[in-house]
């Protein structure tokens, strides 16, 4: 390797997280530790009903019984679920504000600095923002529009309050809370999220949008994101998420569940960029997410499409049971980690119903002393006639101290059905490189342009408004090399 | 009866058992067997297994009356009759054959390759019974048959082979097994490679259905040296191949290549598991197999190269075909990779028979069944043309046709 592109190297490795910033903002935090008084509290707080309460207690007495999942290429020191905050809360949130004027100008401005100018979006026509600070949801741009459609967008703890039936149909339904000891956890304790509950034929005209942020020192984020998709009908729905610089691991259990009835489309895309930790592997978001799609009636579709950068450990298979016949299932997924990140991400396809089809596409990028793991699981059921599926998946290696891993579980009970699978490993391509600058592009320019036209196969199934963004995140995860 | 107290009412029998280094660390393995849950979710050598008929087993083994014979029929060509495990030892100045001994179990014991909680390479240590060694001197080439014999019914075989091509040398060794009777053999090989040997190694697998066969093998190729392994399963009893290569110095090879062919309500276990520790290495895995009725098969392929191991060439590729509504098979083709100057890549189908090419040989006239033959017989092609030697070629096609003329 010459030494340009170890000082490429370098550069990467300083490069700052630039979210990492605090705001001062009073909080309102229980004691730490997880116990049935805590989650009695989070009940109160969010003024559950009764039937709430028992759901989620049922959840905490199945997760004392269970160990943490350990497939994972993982290493990290034991959590310890008794030195977190499970509730905190901006001041004054007690009562939802009914209008941006009442929130906090300092929780606003911390949004603007993140870049979603919730101001701007009520004027300017797109994307109908759900904002997750910590533990409580402070604003839902647009409600009042996408209402005329009949489509509700709203937190999860008011879906709760407003609509108790369609919550107890469809809660803990694709992702049951004994599932495994996170989704336990997140079910026992999850304190808000976003519900989304598209009627009978309406095609969502705007991107739906939630940003998650974790402010407080110490506190975990469970949040909770429950869509479901009636008859007919479409929706896109894009997530964010960033944290402030901490010395200390942070835990982040979120669930998410789909559910894409008859003829419905969901796609859902995430850019997950929470503080990874320092160059030394100091600090850092633990993310242990499950989200589940279920494409639960004919011709149903559901699109996850991920771009991995933050956090220092990322456990996440956002997957889809292909139930109803026809149905598709897709998986678009860049990861990329640096310094002494570990990523474990991939996702798993159950074939149930005839004619399925899933595609799945995969691209991992390692740099520094990271660990990058593809896992996925595609499993035909014997009743999934003519069920097809193609996975890619493909490892890039920069610099020789990082690992790329691939471990696919490939199933098949059926005879009519077909699968395939290819994947690869290697490194940049000293060719491509030493073309690029004959053309005269920098070392850096070049390598961030190789980098992204490996990732482009998925940064293209991004909503516009995110393929941006999204860019921008590869090019700042490779800052100092990429222009 | 549980492990420990089959341990050791049958201590008298089992190889080893007065030294001292070797009861502790099979203490150690009993407590292993006692203390694991036997998650067969996490754990890929229990995958597909009915536990109770392995771990709860009665230890029978009989000292074989007459021992084998070796035939030197040609120069450099030798045939050996192992039976119950065993055979005889003999000594010229190309070939050794000893039985094994303490230092052989002691040297395996201490290899970490093998997962600690394969059950059935640990129930092989505990009980070994049987077992010999093998060493081909500097620069022979030497051509060996053995001809693996059970001789009575509810024999249980644990027999550890240890194989050793010195520097320089070449082998071209054919295992056969063909037993009829009800008995279980759990085998494993271990096999060194010295600077710039070969070993092209043939496994044979054709066992009745009361018949279980265990193999394991771990290699390890020193510098400059090839070891090839091809392994044909037509048996109608439970096969399990699990094969270990470990290339330790530069420039060796390791190609491990398997067919299945299983049919009615047959199981098979296929593991292959390549370790780059060194520079300029090439691995292949190929496995491919043909599911028929309600058989089950599972596939674990694995590449693992090493910081150091650069300029890596990492190849896997998994194939089965289903032929019936109610075969299964499962396949996981890993990659574990912490060098960047590498060319790692696998490739995993599992299907029906393309019915674009049973349409157009139907309509040359061809029945549906014997199009299905044909496109059978040209999926496994490519390997059985590589076949060099003829006679192992013919033994191959004749049992093909056996299998085909049962395909409906």
């Amino acid at each position: 390797m010459n030494s340009e592109t170890l000082n490429t190297l370098d550069s990467y490795s300083k490069n700052k997280y630039k979210y990492g910033f605090v705001t001062k903002i009073d909080e309102e935090k229980p004691k730490k530790g997880l116990n049935e008084d805590i989650i009695k509290f989070i009940s109160l707080k969010k003024n559950e009903p009764e039937w709430m309460l028992e759901w989620r207690l049922k959840a905490f007495s199945k997760w004392k019984k269970m160990k943490e999942p350990k497939w994972a290429n993982l290493n990290f020191p034991k959590i310890d679920y008794q030195d977190i905050y499970y509730y905190s809360a901006p001041k004054g949130f007690d009562k939802k504000p009914k209008d941006l004027s009442e929130v906090d100008p300092k929780l606003i401005d911390t949004y603007n600095k993140l870049g979603i100018p919730l101001e701007e979006q009520k004027v300017l026509a797109g994307v109908a923002v759900d904002v997750v600070f910590d533990s409580v949801s402070v604003a839902t741009t647009y409600k009042g529009e996408l209402e005329k459609l009949g489509i509700i967008f709203c937190s999860i703890g008011e879906a709760i309050q407003t609509h108790p039936d369609l919550i107890k149909k469809y809660l803990g339904s694709v992702i049951p809370a004994g599932d495994h000891s996170f989704s336990a956890l997140n079910s026992a304790v999850f304190t808000d999220g976003s519900f989304v509950y598209i009627p009978e034929g309406v095609k969502c005209p705007m991107e739906l949008s939630t940003y998650f942020r974790i402010n407080a020192e110490n506190t975990g984020q469970f949040e909770r994101t429950l869509i479901i998709a009636d008859k007919g009908s479409y929706v896109s729905y894009l997530e964010g998420c960033t944290a402030p610089k901490r010395d200390d691991n942070q835990l982040h259990a979120a669930n998410v569940e789909l559910i894409a009835l008859e003829d419905a489309e969901i796609k859902y895309s995430t850019v997950q960029n929470w503080y990874p930790g320092d160059e030394e592997g100091k600090g850092g978001i633990y993310n242990f997410v499950t989200k589940r799609g279920l494409c639960a009636g004919k011709n149903s579709k559901i699109s996850w499409t991920q771009v991995e950068t933050g956090s220092a450990i990322t456990w996440k298979y956002p997957s889809c049971i292909l139930k109803g016949d026809n149905s598709i299932g897709e998986f678009y997924s860049v990861a990329i980690t640096n310094n002494f990140q570990q990523a474990d991400t991939g996702t798993k396809m159950t074939h149930i119903g005839k004619n399925t089809k899933s595609k799945i596409i995969s691209k991992g990028i390692s740099l520094g002393k990271s660990q990058n793991t593809y896992r996925g699981e595609v499993s035909f059921l014997r009743k999934a006639d003519k069920a097809r599926n193609y996975t890619q998946c493909d490892s890039l290696l920069v610099g020789n101290q990082c690992g790329a891993h691939t471990v696919p579980y490939i199933d098949s009970k059926n005879n009519t059905a077909v699968i395939e699978h290819e994947a690869s490993t290697s490194k940049i391509n000293e060719d491509q490189l030493y073309y690029c600058r004959q053309r005269g592009l920098s070392h850096e320019e070049a390598v961030s342009l190789i980098v992204n036209g490996f990732c482009k196969q998925v940064l293209q199934e991004l909503p516009m408004e995110f393929a941006v963004e999204a860019q921008k995140l590869v090019s700042i995860s490779l800052e100092g090399s990429v222009g | 009866m549980n492990i420990q107290d089959n341990y050791q009412k049958n201590r008298k029998n089992i190889f080893f058992s007065e030294n001292k280094d070797i009861a502790t660390h099979r203490e150690k393995l009993i407590n292993i067997f006692e203390n694991d849950r036997f998650d067969k979710k996490n754990n890929e050598s229990l995958k597909n297994i009915n536990l109770k008929n392995f771990i709860d087993f009665k230890y029978k083994y009989l000292i074989p009356e007459e021992t084998s014979v070796i035939n030197n029929n040609h120069e450099n060509s030798y045939s050996i009759v192992s039976v119950n495990g065993q055979c005889s030892t003999f000594k010229d100045d190309k070939i050794e054959i000893t039985k094994i001994i303490d230092e052989d179990y002691n040297d395996f014991s201490k290899n970490n390759t093998i997962e600690k909680n394969d059950h059935f390479v640990n129930l092989n240590s505990l009980f070994l019974n049987s077992g010999f060694k093998i060493v081909i001197k500097r620069n022979y080439n030497i051509k060996i048959k053995i001809s693996n014999i059970v001789t009575d019914d509810d024999l249980t075989i644990f027999q550890k082979n240890n194989i050793i091509c010195q520097e320089g040398s070449s082998l071209s060794l054919i295992e056969e097994y063909e037993n009829k009777n009800n008995s279980t053999s759990n085998i494993l090989n271990v096999i060194k490679l010295e600077k710039n040997s070969q070993l092209n190694h043939f496994l044979i697998q054709d066992n009745s259905s009361n018949h279980n066969l265990i193999i394991t093998s771990h290699s390890s190729c020193k510098k400059d040296s090839t070891y090839t392994q091809k392994v044909y399963n037509f048996s109608e009893g439970y096969v399990r191949n699990f094969h270990y290569s470990e290339l330790i110095e530069t420039n060796s090879e390791a190609d491990l290549q398997g067919i299945f062919f299983l049919k009615d309500n047959n199981t098979s276990n296929n593991k292959t598991f390549v370790k780059h520790l060194a520079e300029d290495c090439k691995s292949n895995q190929v496995y491919k197999g043909i599911l028929n009725d309600r058989a089950k098969a599972t596939y674990f392929s694995n590449t693992h190269v090493d910081q150091v191991a650069q300029k890596t060439e990492g190849y896997q590729l998994s194939k089965g075909i289903l032929l019936s509504d109610n075969a299964s098979y499962f396949s996981k083709p890993e990659l574990k990779i912490y060098a960047d100057d590498v060319k790692c890549s696998h490739g995993s189908t599992i299907g029906p028979i393309d019915e674009n090419a049973i349409f157009y040989l139907r309509s040359r006239g061809m029945s549906k069944i014997a199009a299905t033959k044909i496109l059978i017989s040209s999926f496994i092609n490519e390997e059985l043309s590589s076949i060099d030697n003829e006679q192992m070629s013919e033994i191959i096609q004749k049992k093909l046709v056996r299998y085909l003329s049962k395909v409906k």
